[in-house]
């Protein structure tokens, strides 16, 4: 069996050693994909921009305007008229219009006052998120002015029960969204890299006609599989570690606080059941333009039923459910708690079950498939 | 030209050979090969539709059902009024009240816990004789999206509770505060998320999808071996990429009619604008991202390298920089040079211009024009890379 297998094995690392184009793409796919990934703004609120109607241009309206300030908003533009406020939002230049009318000052010292804000709704969450965060602006300043009014501060605050929420972020204190991002795209790529490495390797064969050769040689299924998947699973070995602590740890500084031997072995596992997925895809594709198009049709739900851009809790219940048969979603939850949140055996252990029944159905697929094209 | 070249039958059949000739017998050849794989041709208009469908229904940004839990060590009427205004809000979802560290941990380590709110044992009292009190509220941040809107919830629900203290300390019913604040919401009011999803959809299938098929169109006869035949013809190449690009452009046409009669029938996503301008913007980035996979296509040896190169190159630029969730506005100087040149951000504006905004072609022909000359440049760099000789 070794002898059968190391020969093909030979054949498949030297075919994939001779095609640098592809060697050189995985090589980005691993580096410079993951940082313009990890560089990329969060969907948090960051330098917001707004854009300021100031009618008012008194003591109190310039307060209320430098309040809106970095890192949650950034000024964009001091505008003169509705006109230009328009033109401001209507060409997309600022997400956030803040109207301070003529009499806001006299208002607010008889307080009263009342100032306006117009939110591009388009991008929808970022729009309730800003009004929010707003919304927490004009409170905070109103609760000053009336320290003002009633005395002096200390004295006052004694004297107003008010709670004072101290959020602490577990794990990520400064919600860096690169730690995430970063990471979340490494993980991606190794998902897709499994699926379209192994899936392109097989249906080589069959668009070369070599497959039959295959098939009349002594090579049993298992070791023609086996040939497939391990170069796979070596290629991905060999360069996620220079995203993991190249880009991931290196660039970003994201801590890895969990064991990367156990997040390792547990990939191999994942790569196998992917691959799995990927040889059974070639196996009823006719070409490799087929295989591609089907492997997009299962790699497009499994990237979004991982749990990464929806989390699962605020799916619809029929959603929630359906994540349970994607295999990412396992993995996706074992690389976070293991890598980022530095959890053991003890918190991941269903997550590597459910990895290892999905692989094992799609290995058991896929060598009842080849069987049926052998007989 | 014409005059250069020898005379066979056809053309002196013929006397001029017309210029589309050689075009017309590409685009039949292309047509011809795209029937015969009804595979193929099939999943590059399934693959559309379950991608809008699944991403219209099931994408949604908003955070919601947040499992909470309390430790509250107060257990007074004060403190479980204060647990009643989050419960009472949307956002989250209370699933304990536990006091013991050791599970605490536990349920914010599994990630069963994605916040806990910390209330002291002198809560209540210091409520009542009119002290400030501190929670602690700690949150999971190993999704640091969701960690950045559970802040942002707690903060808007303690602030709530805050004014409603502020009101019964400052004297009853009548006394408000000093600065009110006003939000209407422009072009989407009811701030629907499929408003901005489905739209944004729209941009990123039609960048991936028209670029992958475009990916494989002359590499695969590199593969095959049939690009001699382009060698050896009297074909120009100019006649050769006109010809591989239109069938595709009926493909991906097609598929944008698709999704925006569901964007339209099934989402009844806000239309407010013009079907003209934002067909016309729809043609223009089609062409253009089939002349991307078609570039990519020529500077390739091998489909999978082709496939590769297009996914990496379209799908996690246009995701996280076209402005589809963050706005541009929002990005540092480098994020907004590389919004700058994809495709996908110009289109973004006209698209949400047509169906939020409501403004036409005169607003957005600079993005247009942009697109445009975007195109020029893809398929100027297509024209010169793809040389008529081996090697």
């Amino acid at each position: 069996m070794w002898g059968r297998l190391g020969a093909m094995l030979i054949k498949e690392f030297r075919q994939l050693a001779g095609d640098l184009p592809i060697l050189f793409i995985l090589l980005w796919g691993f580096s410079g994909a993951v940082f313009i990934a990890g560089r990329a703004i969060s969907m948090d609120i960051n330098n917001y921009p707004v854009a300021v109607l100031d009618l008012s241009r008194s003591p109190e309206s310039r307060e209320l305007i430098a309040r809106l300030r970095e890192p949650w908003f950034k000024v964009v533009a001091h505008l003169q008229s509705d006109a230009e406020l328009t033109a401001a939002l209507d060409r997309g230049r600022t997400s956030l219009a803040v109207v301070i009318p003529p009499d806001f000052a006299r208002r607010v010292r008889a307080g009263e006052g009342r100032f306006q804000v117009i939110s591009d709704g388009t991008q929808s969450q970022m729009a309730t998120l800003a009004g929010g965060y707003i919304t927490q602006l004009a409170g905070d300043y109103s609760v000053e002015l009336l320290e003002d009014q009633l005395g002096p501060a200390d004295r006052l605050l004694a004297n107003l029960p008010q709670v004072d929420a101290r959020p602490r972020v577990e794990f990520n204190p400064n919600i860096t969204s690169a730690w995430f991002s970063s990471l979340l795209e490494m993980l991606n790529m190794i998902t897709m890299i499994s699926m379209l490495l192994t899936a392109a390797a097989m249906v080589r064969e069959k668009e070369h006609g070599t497959l039959e050769q295959l098939l009349v040689s002594p090579l049993r299924p298992a070791e023609l599989f086996a040939a497939k998947v391990i170069p796979t699973v070596v290629v991905i070995l060999l360069l996620s570690p220079l995203s993991l602590f190249g880009i991931v740890g290196g660039v970003f500084g994201t801590p890895l606080r969990g064991s990367v031997l156990f997040f390792y072995a547990v990939s191999v596992l994942y790569v196998v059941s992917v691959a799995s997925l990927g040889i059974y895809i070639a196996m009823l594709a006719r070409n490799l333009a087929q295989a591609m198009m089907m492997l997009f049709l299962i790699l497009f739900p499994m990237l979004f039923l991982s749990g990464a851009t929806t989390p699962p809790e605020s799916m619809a219940p029929w959603m929630r459910y359906a994540t349970l048969v994607s295999p990412m979603r396992y993995y996706i939850d074992f690389g976070y708690q293991v890598l980022f949140k530095g959890n053991g055996l003890a918190y991941v252990w269903h997550d590597i079950l459910g990895m290892l029944v999905l692989g094992g159905l799609m290995f058991g697929f896929s060598v009842a498939r080849f069987r049926r094209l052998l007989g | 030209m014409a005059e250069d070249a020898p005379k066979f039958a056809w053309s002196r059949r013929r006397r001029v050979p017309r210029r589309f000739d050689r075009t017309a017998a590409i685009v039949v050849k292309e047509t011809r090969e795209l029937l015969r794989d009804p595979v193929y041709l099939g999943l590059s208009f399934i693959i559309p539709l379950v991608m809008i469908l699944l991403f219209g229904f099931g994408l949604s940004l908003d955070v919601k059902n947040l499992p909470l839990v309390f430790a509250d060590h107060d257990r007074s009427p004060y403190s479980r009024d204060y647990i009643d205004g989050y419960v009472n809000s949307e956002y989250f979802n209370l699933i304990a009240i536990e006091t013991d560290p050791a599970t605490l941990e536990r349920g914010l380590r599994s990630g069963q816990a994605r916040v806990i709110i910390d209330i002291p044992p002198d809560f209540g009292r210091r409520i009542a004789s009119g002290q400030p009190v501190s929670v602690g509220v700690t949150i999971d941040g190993s999704f640091p999206t969701r960690a950045g809107v559970i802040n942002g919830y707690v903060a808007a629900v303690n602030g709530l509770y805050n004014q409603r203290l502020l009101r019964e300390a400052l004297g009853g019913d009548g006394a408000v505060l000093p600065v009110q604040m006003d939000l209407s919401v422009w072009y989407n009011p009811s701030l629907e998320s499929k408003n901005t999803i489905v739209p944004g959809l729209l941009v990123l299938i039609l960048m991936l999808f028209p670029a992958i098929l475009g990916a494989l169109l002359v590499v695969r006869e590199k593969e095959s071996g049939t690009i001699f035949n382009f060698y050896a013809s009297p074909v120009r190449r100019g006649e050769i990429i006109l010809g591989k690009l239109l069938p595709y452009l009926a493909v991906a046409l097609i598929d944008y009619l698709l999704i925006f009669l569901l964007s339209l029938l099934v989402f009844q996503v806000r239309f407010v604008g013009s079907v003209l301008t934002l067909s016309l913007g729809a043609l223009l980035y089609s062409v253009c991202t089939i002349g991307i996979g078609l570039l990519i296509s020529i500077l390739t040896r091998t489909q999978l390298a082709a496939m590769l190169v297009t996914f990496l190159a379209t799908v996690t630029p246009a995701f996280n920089y076209s402005g589809f969730i963050t706005p541009v506005g929002a990005m540092d100087r480098v994020g907004q040079l590389i919004a700058q040149f994809i495709p996908a951000t110009h289109f973004m504006g006209v698209v949400r211009g047509s169906y939020l905004k409501g403004l036409g072609l005169d607003f957005y022909w600079p993005q247009l024009a942009a697109l445009a000359a975007y195109t020029a440049v893809v398929y100027g760099l297509c024209w010169v890379f793809l040389k008529k000789r081996i090697g």
